[in-house]
């Protein structure tokens, strides 16, 4: 049986004497697409940085290509592209410089050719590549982190409201892009408020609540993929 | 290694963008040439003003007519501390101290013609001399380059991305201060020319040079891992300028002159006027040699008569006033040696206190060594000066000497009277061409290089104290990366 991109047990994770995360379960497969869902202070982001081992956890296993996460989260990092909710672009930087740094920094530089394609890719005008990254919209800085996360090629993303601050083109393309990742055998474990988005890209949507996944329903083969009267419902109870 | 590279090339492209870094650094490079320049010139200038001063001094002395060696002795000649090979890069006390003395018998005069008693009140607040831009400038820049590296990343939440990227907090830091000093090192430049321009001027100094750059090094680095240490500690950038800003003023400004001044309270030296009236009432009572009845100098007649087996002076084959002559300069230098030493002892002792404070201020410990490696600290004005009373001694009592041999008791006593006898009471003119003269070479670089020692050795204990901190601030980082 292959190692799982991304596998989580029991998970406990603390902040100050609160339990965020209590014993939250949760196992990717190559290629999987997982929509974590859930109101505000469930745990959703804790789970993210937990598994970039922002914070410790208190309890249970986490492993990211079996490697477990406290005992090398340097390791751990190289193998996972985050994306958080506010992209931290820096404004002297234009687009490309930015992306460049990061990719140098994560060890994984990419050619110029490369860096087009990628910006190409997730829709940011041609114009705004050498353009410093003072000047751009949220949408621009949200492309330009998802062209980053894309261009490390690593075989688990965090992706952490991705469609935040796009236009609805924008989140329909970024959506066709999962997927597209995912047949590349990339997982993406995604922390979105995005319903539709949510039910249009992934294969599988928890319902995060008090720490643990509550919740989760399974894409169907068939179209419509989700019953989107029973994900509603089941997310307007936990909130 | 590639991490922290990309990191401080990053935070360096950041500084080459910002007007404000940029304008930084080019006033600190501006004054710091400017420092180099003028400083340069000036040693330049008062090198070879001392040189020909003393060349000249020289020179009266021996184109003296023929003349009586008592009157060589009141004529007296000076004594100019040569200028320090390395007092271009640190002039250190080279202005506050006097560089000329007048010798002359029957005293010991104090150094005047301190440049900063010469000079405008400015000299008195400090030269810009290339010492002094890295020891204060060049930190309080450093402080205005670097206190937001690592606060500014946490303010915009790059720093998690760069943890996400992963990036070590060890990469994070060491990036920051590979930057920081990189700026450093461009901000030492003008000052580290100055110094080898100095250096390549006098052969032989190249080493202690060296060590002095090293000092300067090593003390920079403190600074760049310091304020890369407390924009890591601090919740906003904000707060790190602030603590950085309270450091530097206490480090580079309050704690050197609280330690001078608390030097000069615990090991008080007397003033020159107190020393004056102390040595002058030894004086009287240790005896006058123009007194018949004074119970030294009677004694001492005593003693020369049994010497040379006679019953008067007059009979003596020898000449007896130049013989109390020397005596009287005997007993008055060896007063005038306790009282250079007590007030020697006294200063060095606030010397090396000031030098154990350097465990309080890293700027202290750079202060001590840059001064004693370019030999212009205040053992070295101490050393000229008993150098010079030792030239004094030698020629008052080689002037002594000529009376004692070379003129005649009876021509001395009827020279007043009797021009014949007043002519032959001269000593030739060519004999003064044949007098020593003053010179002072500097301490081996090899004596000045063990004495900085102890300074290097606090410079030391600083640089592991800042990675103390860098190793604070790593663990912080690790922890509050979220």
């Amino acid at each position: 049986m292959p190692t799982p991109p991304l596998f989580i047990a029991d998970l406990v994770v603390e902040r100050g004497d609160k339990r965020i995360v209590d014993g939250l379960s949760l196992s990717l497969a190559p290629g999987e697409i997982y929509a974590l869902l859930g109101g505000n202070g469930a745990g959703k982001s804790t789970t993210l940085f937990a598994i970039l081992g922002f914070l410790e956890r208190q309890g249970g296993s986490l492993t990211v290509g079996g490697v477990d996460v406290a005992a090398n989260p340097d390791a751990v990092r190289r193998q996972v592209a985050y994306l958080p909710e506010n992209v931290a672009l820096y404004d002297h930087l234009t687009a490309r410089e930015n992306v460049d740094y990061f990719l140098k920094v994560a060890g994984c530089p990419r050619s110029r050719a490369d860096v087009d394609a990628g910006f190409e890719g997730v829709g940011l005008a041609a114009a705004a590549w050498d353009e410093r990254a003072a000047r751009f919209s949220k949408g621009m800085r949200q492309k330009t982190a998802i062209a980053l996360a894309l261009l490390r090629e690593t075989p688990l993303m965090l992706l952490d409201e991705p469609t935040s601050g796009l236009d609805p083109a924008a989140a329909g393309d970024f959506h066709r892009l999962l997927e597209t990742l995912g047949r590349r055998g990339v997982a993406v474990l995604m922390v979105t408020h995005d319903l539709l988005g949510a039910a249009d890209t992934a294969d599988r949507i928890g319902l995060i609540q008090a720490g643990r996944i509550a919740r989760e329903w399974t894409a169907s083969p068939t179209v419509p993929r989700f019953d989107l009267n029973a994900l509603h419902s089941g997310f307007a109870s936990a909130r | 290694m590639t991490q922290m590279i990309a990191i401080a090339a990053a935070e360096l492209r950041l500084m080459l963008r910002s007007r404000l870094a940029l304008i930084g650094l080019a006033a600190l490079l501006l004054l710091s040439g400017i420092a180099a320049v003028t400083s340069a010139v000036q040693t330049a200038s008062a090198s070879a003003t001392r040189a020909a001063a003393q060349a000249a001094t020289d020179e009266q002395f021996k184109t003296q007519p023929s003349r009586h060696p008592h009157r060589m002795v009141h004529y007296g000649t000076y004594a100019l501390r040569p200028v320090g090979p390395l007092a271009a890069f640190d002039p250190g006390v080279d202005s506050f101290t006097g560089t000329v003395l007048f010798l002359e018998g029957h005293r010991q005069n104090s150094a005047t013609f301190g440049a900063a008693r010469e000079s405008s009140d400015l000299v008195r607040f400090g030269q810009l001399t290339p010492a002094f831009v890295l020891q204060t400038l060049a930190p309080l820049l450093l402080v205005f380059l670097g206190f937001a590296t690592v606060a500014r990343e946490r303010e915009r939440g790059s720093l998690r991305a760069l943890s996400a990227h992963g990036a070590s907090a060890a990469s994070i830091l060491g990036g920051k201060v590979l930057a920081l000093g990189g700026v450093a090192l461009l901000a030492m430049a003008p000052a580290l020319m100055a110094l080898a321009w100095a250096a390549l001027r006098h052969p032989g100094e190249g080493g202690i040079a060296t060590l002095i750059a090293l000092a300067y090094g090593v003390y920079l680095l403190v600074w760049v891992i310091g304020i890369t240490a407390i924009s890591a500690l601090a919740r906003t950038s904000q707060g790190a300028l602030v603590t950085l800003l309270a450091i530097w003023a206490i480090v580079v400004v309050l704690v050197p002159r609280a330690a001078a001044g608390w030097a000069g309270v615990a090991e008080p030296l007397p003033s020159r006027v107190d020393t004056e009236f102390a040595i002058a009432a030894d004086l009287r009572r240790m005896g006058d040699s123009h007194n018949p009845d004074d119970p030294h100098f009677a004694a001492f007649k005593q003693r020369i008569l049994k010497q040379y087996g006679v019953a008067t002076v007059d009979e003596l084959p020898v000449n007896y006033r130049g013989l109390v002559g020397a005596e009287g300069e005997r007993l008055t230098s060896e007063l005038f040696a306790l009282y250079a030493a007590r007030a020697d002892a006294i200063q060095l002792g606030q010397s090396a206190r000031l030098e154990t404070l350097g465990v309080l201020s890293p700027a202290l410990a750079v202060r001590r060594a840059s001064m004693v490696g370019a030999a212009t600290d205040v053992a070295t004005h101490l050393a000229f000066m008993n150098r010079a009373e030792a030239y004094r001694y030698q020629l008052i009592q080689r002037l002594n000497g000529l009376q004692v041999t070379q003129v005649s008791s009876a021509d001395d006593r009827a020279r007043s009277r009797d021009p014949l006898a007043d002519q032959r009471t001269r000593i030739s003119a060519d004999f003064w061409k044949t007098m020593p003269q003053f010179q002072l070479a500097p301490s081996a670089p090899a004596t000045r290089a063990a004495a900085m020692l102890p300074a290097m050795a606090l410079l030391a204990f600083w640089l592991a104290i800042g990675v103390g901190l860098l190793w604070l601030a790593r663990r912080n980082l690790d922890q509050t990366a979220a």
